[in-house]
């Protein structure tokens, strides 16, 4: 695409409102939020949201308190009912104000204006242990954004997930549409993880002729109903590679693997999420991009194992390697990805991509469509 | 004469030697080698030679794996019916009272206030300074320059690199990694990991 698209605060604008506060985000785990009062805060969008368990139901709101604008849960992970720590304000499982201490002596509200003090609530919808979020006032169904099978798969695959998740963040100079290209991108595996990942994984890249000819044409139809099918093949998941002669560590026996194969699974759901398991299922990585600006990108990384059969001592070491792992795979990613962040300009050259790459394409005619005229999902 | 063994594998290996030749020169001290298959499982064919009642052992072993690798050597020693003593450098200066669990190591230069201990398993590398009433649990690693304030209680299985400045009475949880030089004035939740290479903490959430 023009460099324009990765360089661009007004479209980085758009797409936060045309996208991100459109489409269906990925928001957390529910594996966190198994108790009352259980709470993940999150940015999502520009926008601070927490959601939470009361009492076995899930529900997002927006983590501001009406008072002062205070964050209203403050950790990223918690335990504590919904309440400011500012000034105390307490709200329901509506988002409803409930208490305001000393409301008569200090705050003199009518009931009317107590009454409309109520949390900005967000649609939310759990598909296995994950958890997508929709900020738009009317979000659309969260089926036209992913296929049945899609949604199949991430449910199956997530309610493998363990309890005990290893979370962490790291900044990188890089758009985040960059990080996706490259995951679609088959071909880059035995370059940059020349002496990592392919050493394991042999990636093939394939050429698929119906969506070579497909990527050459332009977007038959813009309209909303059409915009959200082809949205729809943006995400996909299972399979990726075979992983000859696996290394079984001690550990693997000590939990309960999602499938049976001996493969390297990965599942993308657009915009900015990809799950993979290098392992066959005996555990699984989240790194979810989460926009900051043009140029830069947060990158949440969780690491977790398929669920333990029973606690083992020595689980958190597990995560850990396994999060080293990631850090240096993904390192190996990020580095490129800054690179090419950083030789771009106005009148930078266009990419060329080859006929491997239509998928990418399909998104890019996708994404212009979007960014250059009125329409949208 | 009664032998010493040091069983192990890397660096730790000459550090105990050295440590033990100098506490104990009326002791026979020698190094076995444990190699590591591609599993990173020990072998312990070495091991077989000796004869666990006409002395004692020491497992010297890194970090790695969370201290979990030291303490599944140690563990394999005890099974094969060796005795575990600590090792502590008559460079070191401890305060009268300071209890060191079996399997410890003290190096040279370390000072450890009155009222502390140190459990089983635990590594206190050279230059590694501990207040009073610090309680260091089992399977933890100290790296040299490394200051823990009074009071201290570090988790067990942590590791705590060089710089690390441990705020009088913070609590540590077990198993984290303070690997970034800097003060740590709060308390520490477990399985929490500061870690060079990364912008952020690594947090761990468990239900």
């Amino acid at each position: 695409m023009h460099p324009r698209y990765y360089l661009d605060a007004d479209i980085f604008e758009r797409e936060q409102r045309k996208i991100f506060r459109k489409v269906w985000l990925f928001a957390g785990l529910k594996t966190l939020l198994t108790q009352h009062n259980a709470f993940i805060t999150r940015k999502i969008a520009g926008i601070p949201v927490v959601i939470q368990n009361f009492h076995g139901e899930l529900r997002a709101f927006e983590n501001v308190c009406l008072h002062r604008n205070a964050l209203i849960q403050t950790e990223p992970v918690g335990r504590r009912p919904l309440v400011c720590a500012y000034h105390a304000w307490r709200y329901d499982d509506r988002g409803q104000v409930t208490n305001i201490p000393d409301e008569d002596a200090v705050y003199r509200f009518s009931p009317e204006e107590k009454c409309g003090l109520k949390l900005k609530r967000f649609a939310l919808r759990s598909l296995g242990n994950l958890l997508f979020i929709n900020l738009d006032t009317s979000p659309f169904p969260l089926e036209e954004q992913f296929s049945p099978e899609f949604i199949a798969l991430l449910e199956s695959s997530s309610n493998a997930y363990d309890t005990e998740v290893m979370v962490t963040t790291w900044r990188g100079n890089y758009n985040w549409k960059l990080a996706y290209e490259n995951l679609r991108d088959a071909n880059h595996a035995r370059f940059v993880h020349s002496k990592s990942l392919a050493k394991v994984v042999d990636f093939r890249p394939s050429v698929d002729e119906v969506l070579l000819q497909e990527s050459s044409q332009a977007l038959p139809d813009s309209s909303t109903g059409a915009l959200r099918d082809e949205l729809r093949r943006f995400s996909y998941g299972g399979k990726d590679a075979a992983i000859d002669n696996m290394q079984h560590p001690s550990w693997h026996a000590l939990v309960e693997r999602w499938g049976q194969e001996d493969a390297y699974y990965n599942w993308l759901a657009y915009p900015n999420l990809h799950i993979a398991s290098g392992n066959g299922g005996h555990s699984f990585t989240i790194e979810h991009h989460v926009p900051v600006a043009p140029g830069c990108t947060d990158l949440e990384v969780y690491r977790f194992t398929a669920k333990k059969r029973q606690p083992f001592a020595f689980s958190n070491s597990v995560l850990l390697a396994e999060m080293h792992g990631s850090k240096l795979v993904v390192g190996e990613d990020i580095q490129i990805l800054e690179m090419v962040q950083s030789a771009l300009h106005d009148a930078a050259p266009l990419p060329t991509q080859g006929a491997y790459e239509s998928l990418n394409r399909l998104v890019e005619r996708w994404y212009e469509t979007l960014m250059e005229t009125e329409h949208g999902v | 004469m009664a032998c010493k063994w040091i069983i192990g594998a890397g660096a730790p290996l000459d550090l105990a030697y050295d440590i033990c030749r100098s506490a104990h020169p009326e002791l026979h001290v020698e190094i076995i080698a444990v190699p590591q298959n591609g599993k990173y499982e020990f072998e312990l064919g070495t091991l077989d030679a000796l004869q666990p009642a006409s002395g004692t052992a020491f497992a010297a072993f890194d970090e790695r794996f969370g201290n979990f690798k030291r303490m599944e050597l140690m563990s394999a020693l005890i099974e094969r019916g060796f005795q575990l003593e600590p090792l502590i450098s008559p460079r070191a200066m401890l305060a009268t009272g300071v209890q060191v669990g079996p399997n410890a190591l003290i190096g040279d230069g370390v000072t450890i206030g009155p009222g502390s201990r140190i459990g089983y398993n635990s590594v206190l590398l050279p230059g590694t300074h501990l207040g009073m009433g610090t309680l260091i649990h089992p399977s933890c690693w100290l790296e040299t320059g490394v200051i823990v304030g009074n009071g201290v209680q570090i988790g067990k299985h942590c590791t705590l690199r060089s710089g690390a400045l441990i705020a009088h009475g913070v609590q540590v949880g077990r198993h984290c990694e303070l690997g970034w030089p800097q003060r740590y004035d709060k308390h520490i939740a477990p399985k929490t990991i500061f870690d060079g290479r990364y912008d952020a903490p690594i947090y761990t959430y468990e239900n």
